[in-house]
C-alpha cells in the first residue's frame, strides 16, 4: 500500500491500515507514506478548527497519547465588517457552532499523527514527492518519485540521485488540494465527467505573538464584509491559542471578477480593520503561510475510484465550506479508504470495480450525511454575500434542496474578467509598515521556505510569450497578485517589453496559481523533495 | 569471534595522510577497528610519514606498518592501489577498513576489485553476531539501514562514514611496533600525474573570508553595467557579491549570492549598490560591521540597517566614489 501525501487524509488511512488489520493469518499489509515536505507536517497549514469526530473514530484514546489538541473553543463571535465598524451576528448560524471544537495548530497535529503512524510500523518518506504515477494499461500500480540533483538547465549535477519507482497493490492519493497526481488522474480518466467543477478559495495566515489579554484562549472570530465588496466570495478569522499566540487569517474565494484583486491585499487591509488591528497591536507577526482550499462541496467530488487508486482528503475535496472546516473529512475520507483497500487486499482484486466500496463508505457514512446537506450553498455565494447568506440560512430547513440540484456553478479562473479601461477597480496598495502590514517578500520569510536555487523551476508555463502579450492586455498579468508569495513578475525585458520571472524558490506551494491562471498555463509540479514551506505552529 | 586468530592481524586500517600529517578521522577508523575485536593493524602509505607513524603507534593495536616508496610522495590512485594491494597480499588481512574521506571514494573501489573482493561503502556500524560480521549502511537518506554480511573469501574492503565513530574512542596506551613493509611501486605504472594542490582562483573566493565585499541588486537593471560595480570593487580591494535577482538571472554566479539562500557574511564594510534590503537579503550580510547603501528609494529597508545611507542613483554615485577613490 502506497499513500502520496502525509497531511490528516493520508496519516488517517495509513493508521487505519495499519491498526485496523489484524485478522486471522494475515499480516499487516505494508504501507508506506510519501511527503514532499523535508519532515512530517511542515507543509501543513489551517486556520484551525478542528471537530475531533474523525479523531476519535480514528484513534478513540487519542487523549492518553498526547494529541496537541487542548484549547477547546470558549466562545464564537461573527462580525459583519464595513470599512470603520463591525455589526455582531445577533446569533451565531448553527454551522459555526464550535461547542465541543478545538483550536490547533494543525502542522502541530500531524506531525504528532505521524509519530503515532510510525510507531504503528508504517514508513514515512519525509522528502520525497511523487512525480508521477505509474500504469500498466490503465491501472495505476504506483508511483515514481521525483529526480533529486538536477541543476536549473536540467543537467545532472554530482548530487544526482534518480527518481524510484514505488509499486503497490493500492495507491491512495492524497496530494491535497490541486494535487499534481490526483490532477492528472482526473485528467485521464475524466473523473470529473457530470460534476461541478471545483471552486477554490485561498486562505493566507499569519500567527503572532500578541500581549496577554487580548483574547481569551479558545475565542473564535469570524467576519464577513469588508475588505471583500457584497459580490466576492471569503472572509476573515481570529482564533486565540494560549500564550498570548494568536491565528489571524483571510480567506478569498477563487472566482473573484476583478483582475486587480490580489488576497495577500486584501489580508493586509483586513488587520488595518481597527477590530484586527486593536488584537494585534504591540504584537509580532511570527509565522505566515497560505494554502489553497477546495470549497466546491459534494457536488464538486470526482470520482474517487480507479483500478489501483483512491483520492481522499483536500484532492478529493472532502471539505465542508459552510462549517469552515474539512480536517475530520479528510479523516474520514481516509479511514474509509482505508477500509475500502483493505477489503480489496483481502479480496485480492483492487479493480475499480472493488475499490467502489470507498465510494459506498463516502455514500453511507459521516462525510454525505454532513456535506450533502449544504451541496449548493457554495454555489449560491457565486451570486454574492447576500444571496449566500439567505441560501444557506434556507438550506438549513430545506435540507439543501433547490429547485436546480445541483445548483450550476463555474470555475473559478472562468470568472475572471478582462481589465476595463486604465485600472482595475481594486483599491490602491496597502501601505506596509513592516509591523502591522507586510510585503509579500518579508511574509516569505516567514514561512521558513526554502528551495534548493540551482534546480528547475517547478512552476511550469507553457507559452511565456501569452504574458507578455495577451495576458498583459486582457487580465494584466494577475499572477502577479493572486500569488500570495512573489513568485510571480513582470520585469523589464532586454530590448523593451516585459517578461515573466519565475522566483519559483519563494512558492509556498499553495497552488493558487495552477488554479487561478486565466489561461490555465500554469503547472504546479513537485519541486525536488525537501523543499517548501518550513510551517511550525501554524 | 569467527575470524580466525593467528599471528597475522585479522583487521587492517588504513591510515589517511597528506604531507605527512595523518588525517584526524584514521583515528575513528582505528576505533571501529578495535570495537570489532581482534589484532589491529594498522598502514600509513606516503614519503616522509614517520611522524604519522609514530602518532599511530600511540594507538592500542598490534603493529604500525610504514609503506615508504618515492613514487608515493603525492598521492595518486594507481600508486595507491599498487602500494596497498601488495600490502594485502602480504598480511593477507580478513578484513581492511578505510575512512570513507574522498581520497578513499577515489580509490578504494578499485583496490577492492584489484583484491578480488567487494568494498562496502559509507557504514555507519559494525555488530559481529554469531552468524558473523555485519556492516549498516544507511539508505534512501537515512531511513532505512541495511544490514550487510560480506560473504565469500576476504579480504573484505569496508568504509566507515565520518563520524560514525569517535575519534577519542581509540583505545591508546599501547606502544605499538612500527614494521616497515618493503613495497616497490613502478613508478612508470602511474597513469595520473599530479598537479600542485589545487587553490581556489581569485575569483571565486570565499566570500565569508572577505574582508570587504561590494554587492549589487536589481538597481544596477541590467549585466551592462556590471563593470561600474567591479571598478569600485577593485577600487576598495573589495569582492563582487549580489542579491538574488542578479544571481538568479545569471549575471553573476551563484556563489556570489548573499543572503537566506546563499551565503552569510560579516565582512567589515559592505557597500549595497541598488539593493532595496528585502529580509533574504538582509539576514545574510546584517552582521557587517559597517554597512553603506545607495538606493534611489529613501524608504528601502537598507536603509534600516545602514551605518551610512547615500539616498541617489547608482549610476551617479558609484563613478563618484571611484573617482574619490582614485584621489
Amino acid at each position: 500500500m502506497l499513500i502520496v501525501g502525509g497531511g490528516p487524509a493520508g496519516l488517517a488511512a495509513a493508521y487505519r491500515l495499519a491498526t485496523r488489520h489484524r485478522g486471522p493469518g494475515g499480516d499487516p499489509p505494508v504501507v508506506a507514506v510519501l511527503e514532499k515536505s523535508r519532515e512530517a507536517g511542515a507543509h501543513m497549514l489551517s486556520g484551525a478548527v478542528l471537530d475531533p469526530s474523525a479523531l476519535t473514530d480514528l484513534m478513540p484514546d487519542w487523549r492518553s497519547r498526547g494529541a496537541p489538541v487542548e484549547v477547546p473553543v470558549t466562545e464564537d463571535r461573527i462580525y459583519f465588517l464595513t470599512e470603520r465598524r463591525r455589526i455582531p451576528f445577533p446569533v451565531t448560524p448553527p454551522p459555526l457552532r464550535n461547542h465541543g471544537n478545538y483550536v490547533i495548530s494543525l502542522n502541530r497535529l500531524v506531525r504528532w499523527l505521524a509519530g503515532q503512524v510510525e510507531a504503528a510500523g508504517v514508513d514515512i518518506f519525509a522528502g520525497f514527492a511523487g512525480a508521477e504515477l505509474l500504469y500498466e494499461g490503465d491501472r495505476v500500480v504506483g508511483v515514481r518519485t521525483g529526480d533529486r540533483g538536477i541543476d536549473r538547465e536540467g543537467n545532472r549535477k554530482a548530487t544526482f540521485e534518480p527518481g524510484v519507482d514505488i509499486r503497490a497493490q493500492v495507491t491512495v492519493l492524497a496530494d491535497g488540494v490541486r494535487g499534481n497526481l490526483t490532477k492528472s488522474l482526473v485528467e485521464r480518466f475524466r473523473l470529473d465527467g457530470g460534476r461541478l467543477p471545483q471552486v477554490y478559495a485561498v486562505g493566507i495566515k499569519e500567527l503572532w505573538d500578541v500581549p496577554a489579554g487580548r483574547l481569551p484562549a479558545g475565542a473564535v472570530i469570524h467576519t464577513l464584509g469588508y475588505p471583500l465588496p457584497h459580490e466576492q466570495f471569503g472572509g476573515g478569522f481570529l482564533y486565540a491559542l494560549p500564550d498570548g499566540a494568536l491565528s489571524v487569517g483571510f480567506v478569498a474565494g477563487l472566482d473573484y471578477r476583478d483582475p486587480g484583486f490580489d488576497p495577500h491585499s486584501a489580508f493586509q487591509r483586513f488587520k488595518r480593520h481597527p477590530l484586527v488591528a486593536g488584537l494585534l497591536a504591540g504584537g509580532e507577526m511570527v509565522r505566515y503561510g497560505a494554502k489553497a482550499l477546495p470549497e466546491g462541496g459534494w457536488h464538486a467530488i470526482p470520482r474517487c475510484h480507479v483500478d489501483g487508486a483512491l483520492i481522499v482528503g483536500d484532492a478529493a475535496g472532502f471539505l465542508n465550506s459552510m462549517r469552515l472546516k474539512g480536517i475530520h473529512l479528510a479523516m474520514q475520507s481516509g479511514i474509509a479508504a482505508a477500509d475500502a483497500a483493505l477489503d480489496a487486499l483481502e479480496a485480492w482484486d483492487t479493480s475499480a470495480e472493488r475499490l467502489a466500496r470507498y465510494a459506498a463508505l463516502v455514500e453511507s457514512g459521516p462525510i454525505r450525511r454532513e456535506l450533502h446537506p449544504v451541496r449548493n450553498v457554495h454555489q449560491a455565494f457565486a451570486g454574492g454575500l447576500l444571496p449566500g447568506l439567505l441560501y444557506s440560512g434556507l438550506s438549513l430547513v430545506t435540507g439543501g434542496w433547490w429547485i436546480r440540484d445541483p445548483m450550476p456553478a463555474h470555475p473559478g479562473h472562468q470568472r475572471m474578467q478582462h481589465v476595463r479601461g486604465e485600472r482595475s477597480a481594486a483599491p490602491d496598495a496597502v501601505p506596509v509598515d513592516r509591523r502591522l502590514t507586510f510585503d509579500k517578500l518579508t511574509n516569505v520569510h516567514y514561512s521558513g521556505t526554502r528551495h534548493d536555487e540551482d534546480q528547475p523551476s517547478h512552476l511550469l508555463v507553457q507559452d511565456t510569450d501569452v504574458c507578455r502579450t495577451r495576458c498583459r492586455e486582457e487580465y494584466g498579468n494577475p499572477c502577479t497578485r493572486f500569488c500570495p508569495a512573489a513568485v510571480y513578475e513582470m520585469v523589464d525585458a532586454r530590448g523593451g517589453g516585459k517578461r515573466l520571472q519565475i522566483n519559483a524558490s519563494n512558492c509556498v506551494h499553495c497552488k493558487t496559481c495552477d488554479i487561478m491562471d486565466p489561461y490555465q498555463i500554469i503547472d504546479w509540479v513537485p519541486p525536488e523533495g525537501g523543499g517548501g514551506p518550513r510551517y511550525e505552529g501554524m | 569471534m569467527p575470524m580466525p586468530s593467528s599471528d597475522r592481524a585479522p583487521v587492517l586500517v588504513i591510515a589517511e595522510q597528506r604531507a605527512g600529517n595523518l588525517n584526524p578521522v584514521t583515528w575513528e577508523t582505528v576505533a571501529a577497528a578495535q570495537a570489532l575485536g581482534g589484532a589491529v593493524a594498522v598502514a600509513v602509505a606516503g614519503t616522509g610519514i614517520a611522524g604519522a607513524a609514530a602518532e599511530l603507534a600511540a594507538a592500542d593495536v598490534a603493529e604500525v606498518l610504514v609503506l615508504e616508496d618515492p613514487a608515493l610522495e603525492s598521492y595518486t590512485p594507481d600508486g595507491h592501489i599498487a602500494a596497498l594491494a601488495s600490502l594485502v597480499e602480504q598480511e593477507r588481512p580478513g578484513l581492511v577498513l578505510f575512512p570513507h574521506t574522498y581520497q578513499t571514494r577515489d580509490y578504494a573501489p578499485a583496490l577492492a576489485n584489484r583484491l578480488g573482493g567487494v568494498l562496502i561503502p559509507d557504514c555507519v556500524g559494525a555488530e559481529v553476531r554469531d552468524a558473523g560480521l555485519v556492516l549498516l549502511r544507511p539508505m534512501f537518506q537515512g531511513k532505512f539501514v541495511a544490514e550487510v554480511a560480506p560473504a565469500g573469501p576476504g579480504p573484505h574492503c569496508i568504509s566507515f562514514q565520518i563520524g560514525a565513530w569517535r575519534a577519542d574512542a581509540a583505545a591508546r596506551g599501547g606502544a605499538a611496533a612500527t614494521r616497515t613493509v618493503p613495497v616497490s611501486v613502478d613508478g612508470s605504472t602511474i597513469r595520473q600525474r599530479p598537479e600542485a594542490p589545487f587553490q581556489e582562483a581569485k575569483q571565486a573566493v570565499d566570500l565569508t573570508q572577505a574582508e570587504r565585499i561590494v554587492a549589487v541588486g536589481r538597481g544596477i537593471k541590467g549585466q551592462e553595467h556590471l563593470p561600474l560595480v567591479q571598478e569600485l570593487a577593485r577600487a576598495l580591494g573589495a569582492e563582487v557579491a549580489a542579491s538574488r535577482p542578479i544571481c538568479d538571472s545569471g549575471w553573476l554566479p551563484m556563489d556570489r549570492q548573499i543572503g537566506s539562500s546563499g551565503q552569510t557574511v560579516s565582512p567589515k564594510l559592505y557597500v549595497a549598490l541598488g539593493i532595496s534590503g528585502a529580509i533574504q537579503h538582509l539576514v545574510g550580510m546584517k552582521g557587517s560591521r559597517t554597512i553603506v547603501a545607495v538606493n534611489k528609494d529613501a524608504d528601502a529597508p537598507i536603509f534600516e540597517v545602514a551605518d551610512y545611507g547615500i539616498v541617489g542613483d547608482l549610476f551617479e554615485v558609484v563613478p563618484a566614489l571611484v573617482a574619490a577613490l582614485g584621489e
